[in-house]
């Protein structure tokens, strides 16, 4: 019972119905996921990711190796109470509603009619989709889908989440309200695993790791480690004179080291709630999904806290965001029931300057092939048009821009 | 037990939800008043009664044992397809818990469906009489014939075997067997076997100025006050010219020859066509009190001149209400029932290894033999006969292992309003339910278990 997830040289080999074209799909595989901890396993498409977790699922069954999740075998009921999981695309029966495909989950871990329903409402509150829970779920855009499929990987409360590209189809709010969902349940000695090739995703959440390439394991390790550049430092400073610019450059070329000064700018993630959160106070409709950052009440109280006290003291937290700006305006959420702490958590981050985004392009561990280096190219030019769509349009686009993409349906 | 019930329900939400029953609930909620409207029969109203229950009841049954096979299908392919079952089976549900889930959910759709139709059908037989301009005389033979449980006696079959030995022995000391017979002994029983059914059928005619008597032990109406019906068909030798045969006839306790005291005996006389079915009519407490009856034919020289012959399987028939039409009709349909109940189970089997389009296939093709099996299992037996053990002891139980609709169809029962007894509905059971629907689980169970659901095969 030392890790959550453990895999002795766990391999799947697929072949044909003869025998022939084998595909080695997961292959000779080593994991050891702590409890308590956010494992990020990486990799480019047909790496073998989606594989390994159907293998520890029981879905498929290993050619050889074992694997050990949370100390037994996954096919076993008392297990499966305690894992949630998320499929890499959320399948889900078209002809339930929202609400009742909540309950079938529910059902099938025999929680009581009373907690089900408490449940089930945190959670439509949660991933914004109260106001359309009684649509059948087959009408759902994908990102909608999404939410609820997230929904239904939470609503046991799990002690072990599985989420297989969580983020894929989400609008930026809702990756952005996963991750910080992943971080409250890490708070709580949750231990999450999630497969993404989604780099700046991973790299917000995970404490640790690996990269995947053709089944095996390229490299894995700390994010932190595995990302610190050991010789450069960033250093940020609220708005400083010209002069005061100049003379630390000085300061800096006397080291003999180099030194470029521009001004940090938002991420478009920001910028992009922002706007959304402009239109959702102008209350225009939308019969997409209400994106809040609410975490279900039931997944933010911690271990101990019983009271309903101590339920609505425990904020969600996230690891940046930790400065508390008094909130500045009211409401935003039009599905509002009463807990304005969460949405304070929201517009405190909105207001607050953008977080240090890591320089581009660090994310180099030795052995990675190709594509992952292709993706990082794709991120380097959506940065780039980001950049200048927010230099130059920043401040006439205030006002008008929430027109448009009011939800993500 | 709470995810079956869960997926239970489910299943139940998806044929509805679906649309699967929509179709099948339409196309059954206007054909029956249709068929009621339009279906007239042979013009009396009893005809047409028949023919609406059994048109009726085996549309009805037909359209549900599509759906079934089709919901039970489709419920469980389409897990695989849509991948559902990825999010079902990491819950804490075991995969036999899934499979019952499916199962029950199938079941409840049908005895839901069953049960509004076979409530139509009731309805509109029950009310028919009222809306249809009858006279007295045929209202009171649906009253008699259709309306009414009634059980049937058959004449015990007369012990002929010594006959046919002492026959068998006379003819080969004369030499008077035909050429061939005792070459063989499967010549020499074929040749006894047609020996005993001449015999029996001996037994079974009269000569002109003849009496034949039939008794019946076990008679047991429910109702002395009601009938009981004395069924049979003539045959005769020689075709009388006018197709008539003159029969005197007496039933009632005849053991008490004489004495005033005791039942009553009912002297009847009629003409009647040969080759066609004819009840008598007798008040039921000809019936002794241990429930002894006789029956008696006499042969009246004074009309007829050919011998009358009752037919071996048909010819003669004691029939008397033993239960109500509600309570038969209910039994029917429970016949229906255990039928959707092996098809649901099958449909499972088939889907826990196989897709859509054939599992569906492979259901349908066992659903249709399933309604000819007597005529299959008939051949299989005379081909066996000459084939080698080894072929009949392989084949032979797989094909009695097929579902036997055919020979347990409740219209048979329901048409001449045969008592259906419990006693036949519980052995319906045991086999279709206890046995074959039984094994198609644990077949469907050990599949599923073994299954490895993320595969996907191309
Ligand atoms: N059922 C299967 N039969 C045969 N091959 C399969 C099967 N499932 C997966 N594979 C193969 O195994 C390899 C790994 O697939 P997997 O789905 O694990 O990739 P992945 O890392 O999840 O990729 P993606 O990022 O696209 O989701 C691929 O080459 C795939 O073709
Ligand atoms: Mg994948």
């Amino acid at each position: 019972m030392e890790y959550a997830i453990e895999t002795f040289s766990l391999t799947k080999v697929f072949s044909d119905f003869w025998g022939r074209q084998k595909v080695y799909a997961v292959d000779n595989l080593n994991l050891k996921i702590n409890y308590n901890e956010v494992f990020g396993l990486l990799g480019p498409n047909g790496s073998g990711k989606t594989t390994t977790l159907k293998v520890l699922l029981g879905l498929l069954y290993p050619t050889k190796g074992k694997s050990i999740v949370l100390g037994g075998d996954s096919s076993d009921p008392k297990i499966n109470a305690r894992i949630g999981f998320l499929p890499e695309e959320s399948y889900l029966y078209k002809y339930l509603n929202a609400r009742e495909t909540l309950d079938f989950y529910g059902r099938l871990f025999g929680l009581g009619a009373k907690v089900r329903k408490m449940r089930i409402e945190a959670l439509l509150d949660m991933v914004g989709l109260r106001a359309v829970a009684n649509r059948p779920v087959g009408t759902f855009s994908k990102g909608m889908a999404r939410r609820i499929g997230l929904a239904q990987a939470l609503i046991n409360d799990p002690d072990l989440l599985i989420l297989d590209e969580p983020t894929t189809g989400l609008d930026p709010i809702g990756t952005r309200q996963i991750k910080d969902l992943i971080l409250q349940l890490a708070k709580r000695g949750k231990t999450v695993l999630l497969c993404s090739h989604l780099l700046a995703d991973v790299e917000d959440v995970c404490d640790r790791i690996a990269i995947l390439y053709g089944g095996k394991i390229q490299a894995k390790g700390k994010v932190k480690e595995l990302l610190q550049q050991t010789n450069k430092r960033q250093i940020t400073t609220g708005s400083i004179s010209d002069r005061s610019v100049e003379r630390i450059k000085q300061i800096v070329e006397n080291e003999q080291a180099e030194c470029t000064v521009t001004s940090p700018m938002d991420r478009l993630e920001t910028f992009f709630i922002k706007t959304v959160v402009a239109a959702q106070q102008q209350a225009q409709a939308t019969s997409g999904a209400v994106s809040t950052t609410k975490i279900g009440d039931f997944l933010t109280s911690g271990p101990r806290a019983g009271s309903i006290l101590d339920k609505l003291v425990s904020a969600p937290v996230s690891r940046q965001g930790s400065s508390d700006k008094p909130a500045t305006t009211e409401e935003v959420s039009p599905v509002e029931t009463g807990e304005s702490e969460p949405d304070r958590q929201l517009l405190s981050k909105l207001t607050e300057p953008a977080e240090p985004v890591p320089p581009e392009g660090v994310v180099k561990p030795e052995p990675v092939e190709t594509e992952t280096s292709q993706q990082e190219a794709e991120k380097s030019i959506l940065e780039q048009l980001t950049e200048r769509h927010t230099s130059t349009d920043r401040d006439e686009n205030q006002g008008d821009s929430h027109k448009g993409d009011a939800g993500d349906a | 037990m709470r995810s079956i019930w869960a997926v239970a329900t489910n299943t139940l939400k998806q044929a509805l939800r679906m649309k699967i029953a929509v179709v099948f609930v339409v196309l059954l909620l206007v054909l029956l008043p249709a068929m009621a409207i339009s279906m007239v029969g042979d013009g009396t109203l009893k005809g047409r009664m028949q023919t609406f229950i059994s048109y009726g009841l085996s549309l009805t049954s037909f359209l549900l044992c599509l759906l079934t096979i089709l919901a039970s299908t489709y419920s469980l392919t389409s897990e695989f397809e849509q991948k559902q079952i990825y999010t079902v089976l990491t819950k804490p549900v075991r995969r036999f818990e899934l499979l019952l889930g499916k199962v029950l959910g199938v079941i409840l759709l049908d005895i839901g469906l069953l049960g509004l139709f076979s409530a139509l059908i009731y309805g509109i037989t029950i009310y028919t009489p009222r809306f249809v301009k009858a006279g007295e005389a045929e209202l009171l033979q649906v009253q008699n014939e259709f309306f009414t449980a009634r059980a049937g006696l058959i004449p015990a079959k007369a012990d002929v075997g010594d006959e046919v030995e002492k026959t068998y022995e006379r003819l080969e000391r004369t030499g008077q067997l035909p050429p061939g017979v005792t070459d063989s002994k499967i010549g020499r029983e074929n040749y006894k076997n047609a020996l005993a059914s001449q015999i029996e059928l001996g037994k079974r005619a009269a000569a002109p100025g003849h009496e034949l008597v039939w008794e019946f032990n076990n008679v047991k109406p429910i109702d002395p006050n009601e009938s009981l019906f004395v069924r049979f068909k003539y045959d005769v030798s020689m075709n009388p010219p006018d197709l008539h045969v003159y029969g005197k006839w007496l039933v009632g306790d005849i053991r008490q020859a004489g004495s005033r005291v005791g039942t009553p005996v009912y002297p009847f006389e009629r003409r009647d066509l040969i080759r066609t079915f004819y009840e008598i009519e007798v008040p039921a407490d000809a019936v002794a009190e241990d429930g002894y009856l006789a029956v008696g034919f006499f042969n009246d020289p004074r009309f007829n001149n050919t011998v009358v012959i009752f037919p071996l399987e048909d010819g003669l028939e004691v029939l008397y209400k033993a239960d109500s039409f509600t309570a038969n009709f209910f039994r029917g349909v429970l016949l229906v029932f255990f039928r959707l109940v092996l098809l649901a189970c099958l449909g499972i089997f088939a889907s826990s290894f196989l897709s859509m389009p054939v599992a569906i296939l492979l259901c349908l093709i066992v659903f249709f033999t399933g309604t000819i099996s007597g005529f299959i299992i008939e051949s299989f037996d005379y081909l066996s006969k000459n084939a080698s053990s080894l072929c009949s002891y392989t084949i032979g139980p797989i094909i009695r292992l097929l579902p036997q609709f055919d020979k347990f169809n409740p219209t048979k029962f329901l048409l001449g309003g045969r008592l259906l007894s419990w006693s036949v509905v519980a052995k319906v059971a045991g086999l279709m339910i206890f046995v074959k629907s039984a094994i198609l689980l644990l077949l469907a169970l050990v599949i599923f278990s073994y299954r490895e659901i993320a595969r996907i095969t191309v």
